[in-house]
């Protein structure tokens, strides 16, 4: 009974969109742009979520990062708070003897700048390049695809030599083997020992691919950079200890290091990989809430607009509805085919809005370069709410149809 | 007639009440109305005619007054008892067709079964026999308006009958048509109450009335004449 009747709604439903189909376009469009809104920006969230999973594990989930001062903005290197300026830069030496603890794995620091590649006529636009040792794949992953890596001795002494990237090197080199040539990273001269590849499908900010590794000692030489935002010590333990013993015997190192005493804070911050998905998943979730209330806003436009175009609906059916009442239809049923008649158009409009922001979301992805797959949820819950749009939206159209008196019904001219 | 009565009415009274003054469509009808009948209503206009036609088709509820049907007392009833009601017992003629523009004639006439929760199998079967038993087999697909009226008035009186109830109610179903489509229609009223079909029928035309064997005239909102004929 039910179900003839909500096949009935179905049917007003397309009748009525198809007999009206700009007035319906447009009741809908609300709700398309209120549903491709929250789905495409559920896709590149997804996708940039998927992305910083994916190069948490490259990186290891257990690695930690030691921090000058740990904020989720950068902070401005000529306006530090004293609480910064009392810190300590980090050292090298520091890296160092964290790497003797029985309980680490790998523990080095790094220094990230931003600078322009060159070679002969082409440069490319600032991009990452990175002050590390010769171990940097534990952390980046990736392989050598020509050439090697720098050995240690180079490391030490600071030689001017530089591993490229693929990417990078078809942008400034172009067929030409760049392997023992002499490129320019911020103007200095430095000698190309190997080629980079980046693991597959990694989180880069759009402008923020890494291009090339040098060595630690030649970027403190070579590159200018801001000692709070651009040092990091990373750190791996060994296999079998845990995270948290690795960071207790790290900590007691740095604060003998650095003679803090009992009862001193740390003069330094070290976050997990945890913390950083967290920090994400905090500006996401405002992102998230912002789009909320925005495609809220259009949805409730397309709401609004849903019940304007079915009180029109009931008004200039009065006598279909008198017809309907006369042959038999309860109250209830004449509600429920209105509602699904709503609910049949704004699902309409969903469907419609899903495709739309799936596809800008695709495209917006392959601009930003990345890939990851649909978010099911979204178009889960955009559906359930599309429709559940089209029932509250058409509950006071459809209990205005429902409480008609089928005589004056039937007279309406 | 010793059983029964379909229809029975008892000082049935039906008031309107607009602002200060009273109108009274109907003021104490008494009419028995047995199975198989087939009974025309005339009388001038306002004197009550549509009024009945819609308490004894359960659109409307009497002020005062008795409404039996088929045993049941259908006066007192809630309103979703009287739509199922409807759907069940009454089958509606209107004289503007009241048919939905849209649908196809086949889906006009299986409109009742919807709300009979029939099957879709079961109601495209009934209906196309309602449809073969108004000589419309061939215009099932057909929409109202590629429809002439006489063909309308066919369709709605298919729809009438899909539900098979217990009296076909027709409020002037020939006031929209030319007299020679209004003899054909006729002549299927005349041939469903061969058939067995009780009709009850409102017209203000002789012609159309010389057509049922019984005629009752109101005057003013009660009965003011009963006339059974026999049958020529
Ligand atoms: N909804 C209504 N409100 C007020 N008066 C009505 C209403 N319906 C009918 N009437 C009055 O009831 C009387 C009978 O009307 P009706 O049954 O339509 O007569 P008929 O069909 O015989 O012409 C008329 O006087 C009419 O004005
Ligand atoms: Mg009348």
């Amino acid at each position: 009974m039910r179900l003839t009747n909500l096949a009935e709604g179905a049917m007003m439903a397309m009748d009525a969109i198809r007999s009206q189909k700009l007035r319906s376009a447009l009741t809908i469009l609300g709700i398309i742009i209120g549903v491709a809104t929250v789905m495409s920006m559920a896709s590149i969230v997804q996708g940039i979520r998927g992305q910083i999973f994916n190069t948490l594990e490259v990186v290891g989930p257990t690695t930690f990062r030691i921090l000058r001062f740990f904020s989720s903005t950068p902070l401005n290197p000529d306006a530090l708070p004293r609480e910064v300026r009392i810190r300590p830069v980090l050292r090298a030496e520091e890296a160092e003897a964290i790497a003797r603890l029985p309980e680490i794995h790998y523990s080095a620091i790094w220094v990230g700048v931003f600078e322009r590649l060159e070679y002969e006529g082409s440069r490319t636009q600032p991009t990452v390049v990175y002050g590390a040792d010769e171990r940097f794949m534990e952390i980046l992953g990736g392989g050598i695809t020509a050439g090697r890596v720098f050995t240690s001795p180079e490391a030490r002494s600071g030689a001017p030599v530089v591993i490229i990237e693929e990417e990078a090197v078809a942008n400034i080199f172009g067929q030409i083997n760049p392997l023992g040539r002499t490129m320019r990273i911020a103007g200095r001269p430095f000698r190309v020992v190997g080629v980079y590849r980046k693991p597959e499908n990694i989180f880069q900010p759009p402008g923020q691919e890494i291009s090339a590794i040098v060595p630690f000692e030649t970027a403190k030489r070579a590159f200018r950079y801001d000692e709070t935002n651009s040092l990091i010590i990373l750190v791996k333990p060994r296999e079998g200890v845990t995270v948290a013993r690795a960071m207790d015997a790290t900590t007691v190192q740095l604060r003998r290091m650095r003679s803090l005493r009992p009862g001193d804070p740390n003069t330094f911050d070290m976050i997990t990989s945890d913390q950083i998905l967290d920090v994400f998943n905090r500006l996401t979730g405002v992102f998230f809430l912002v789009m909320i209330v925005l495609s809220s806003v259009a949805l409730m436009v397309g709401g609004i607009g849903v019940m304007a175009i079915m009180l029109v609906s009931v008004t200039s059916r009065t006598r279909e509805i008198g017809v309907r009442k006369a042959l038999g239809a309860t109250r209830r049923e004449i509600l429920w085919q209105f509602l699904i008649e709503a609910a049949t158009l704004t699902l309409v409009g969903g469907a419609i809005g899903i495709v739309v922001g799936l596809t800008a979301g695709e495209v917006l992805k392959r601009l930003l370069g990345f890939e990851t797959g649909v978010p099911v949820w979204s178009a889960v819950t955009a559906t359930a709410v599309s429709v559940g749009i089209g029932l509250a939206f058409g509950l006071l159209p459809a209990s205005r149809a429902a409480r008609l008196d089928p005589i004056e019904a039937l007279r309406y001219e | 007639m010793a059983e029964q009565p379909l229809i029975s009415l008892r000082g049935l009274t039906r008031e309107y009440r607009m602002d200060a003054e009273t109108v009274y469509a109907l003021r104490g009808i008494e009419l028995a109305i047995g199975t198989n009948e087939y009974v025309a209503i005339m009388g001038p206009s306002g004197s009550g005619k549509s009024t009945l036609m819609n308490v004894i088709g359960c659109l409307d509820t009497p002020t005062r007054g008795e409404y039996w049907l088929n045993g049941t007392e259908v006066s007192r009833m809630s309103d979703d008892e009287l739509a199922r009601v409807r759907n069940r017992e009454i089958g509606f003629v209107f004289q503007t067709f009241n048919l939905l523009p849209r649908a196809t004639a086949l889906h006009n006439v299986e409109l009742p079964l919807i709300y009979a929760g029939t099957s879709a199998r079961e109601r495209r079967r009934a209906a196309s026999r309602a449809l073969e038993r108004v000589g419309l087999a061939d215009r099932m697909h057909h929409r109202p308006n590629e429809l002439s009226g006489g063909q309308r008035q066919r369709v709605a009186i298919a729809r009438a009958l899909v539900n098979d109830p217990s009296i076909l109610l027709a409020d002037e179903p020939t006031g929209n048509l030319d007299s020679v489509t209004s003899q054909e229609i006729m002549a299927v009223f005349g041939e469903l109450h061969t058939q067995g079909q009780t009709v009850l029928m409102v017209t203000h035309e002789a012609d159309i009335a010389a057509h049922a064997h019984r005629v009752v005239t109101l005057l003013d909102g009660v009965v003011h004449s009963d006339s059974v004929r026999e049958a020529a």
